[in-house]
């Protein structure tokens, strides 16, 4: 992706936040029931919009395509790992902006409820193949270790989804990607959330493609990195092997060239 | 209302520093590529023209 784009992007991005702050704290009224709570909404589903959906959707899809021998190049683990990344952020934020409309609307900041638990449990594997990312290997053998795990932990996300419908939970069902996609949110409140899902969404993949360019480039300078050390080692075993008379004066090549 | 800002602050700080911390992660990468690039230049490019010095 050209710079040019990139930096388009991220204004695109800044800006539509932006937005969404101004007309989440300023302009839509408060509502009937949840008073000024309602706000933390403009947050709270674009967040989990993008942490579970987006990105873990995107990482799963692209550890599948990794790991589907015709389409398996390095670019498919770059991009699930940026994803994973920047979704574990979103995810921890899902909780937070949760836990903070929880407290005031429930009478408490954590529930071991289907939907909150079942997110924490996300949140808790993809932790889980961040570190196995660490693990030393050789690239493509983490990348089929991580492309598997991406796709056990992915488990998880229709569990998370359909738990309001499969259990008894406090967490209210879905009013946006409902089964019937009927949206029970109206007027300038309406437009604030789609406001709002459409600047998370812009912002994640912002920072996907920031993320992706890191990969790449600490992949090449821990590369060239551990070239150069391999390279300084023969050098000074050579060193050591050679007499001291052969390192000082090289012998010359005999009249005529080698035979 | 104490919740709502809490919310926005934690939100929007996170974000900008985790935005932060990958554009200056991305900054100290691409320097180091260069210098690494300095470093063991590409023998296989082809030389660069050498001016006349006779002209």
């Amino acid at each position: 992706m050209k710079p040019a784009s990139v930096r388009a992007l991220g204004v695109a991005a800044l800006l539509t936040t932006a937005a969404t702050v101004w007309l989440g704290l300023w302009v839509t009224p408060p509502d009937r029931v949840q008073g000024t709570l309602v706000r933390l909404l403009y947050l709270h589903p674009p967040v989990a919009w993008v942490a579970l959906y987006l990105a873990f959707g995107l990482a799963a899809l692209s550890s599948l395509l990794y790991l589907w021998r015709r389409t398996r190049s390095l670019f498919w683990d770059r991009l699930a790992a940026s994803c994973v990344e920047v979704g574990v952020v979103f995810n921890v934020l899902t909780l937070v902006t949760g836990s903070l409309w929880g407290r005031p609307t429930w009478g408490v900041w954590w529930t071991w409820t289907a939907r909150l638990t079942s997110t924490a449990l996300l949140l808790v594997l993809f932790l889980g193949y961040l570190a196995l990312r660490r693990v030393p290997a050789e690239p493509e053998v983490r990348a089929k270790r991580c492309a598997v795990a991406a796709l056990v932990a992915f488990v998880d996300v229709p569990i998370v989804h359909f738990s309001v419908e499969w259990w008894q939970t406090l967490h209210q069902s879905a009013t946006v990607l409902n089964p019937e996609l009927h949206v029970r949110v109206h007027g300038s409140m309406g437009w604030t959330l789609l406001l709002g899902f459409i600047a998370l969404t812009l912002v994640f993949a912002w920072l996907v493609v920031v993320r992706y360019q890191v990969e790449v480039l600490s992949d090449r300078v821990g590369d060239e990195e551990l070239e150069v050390s391999l390279a300084e080692r023969q050098a000074e075993g050579a060193d050591d092997a050679l007499p001291v008379g052969a390192m000082a004066k090289p012998t010359p090549e005999p009249a005529g060239g080698p035979r | 209302m104490s919740y709502v800002i809490a919310g926005y602050v934690i939100c929007l700080s996170v974000l900008a520093a985790y935005a932060g911390w990958l554009v200056a992660r991305r900054r100290r990468l691409t320097r180091a590529v260069a210098l690494l690039d300095d470093a063991d230049p590409d023998v296989s490019a082809p030389p660069a023209p050498v001016a006349d010095p006779g002209r």
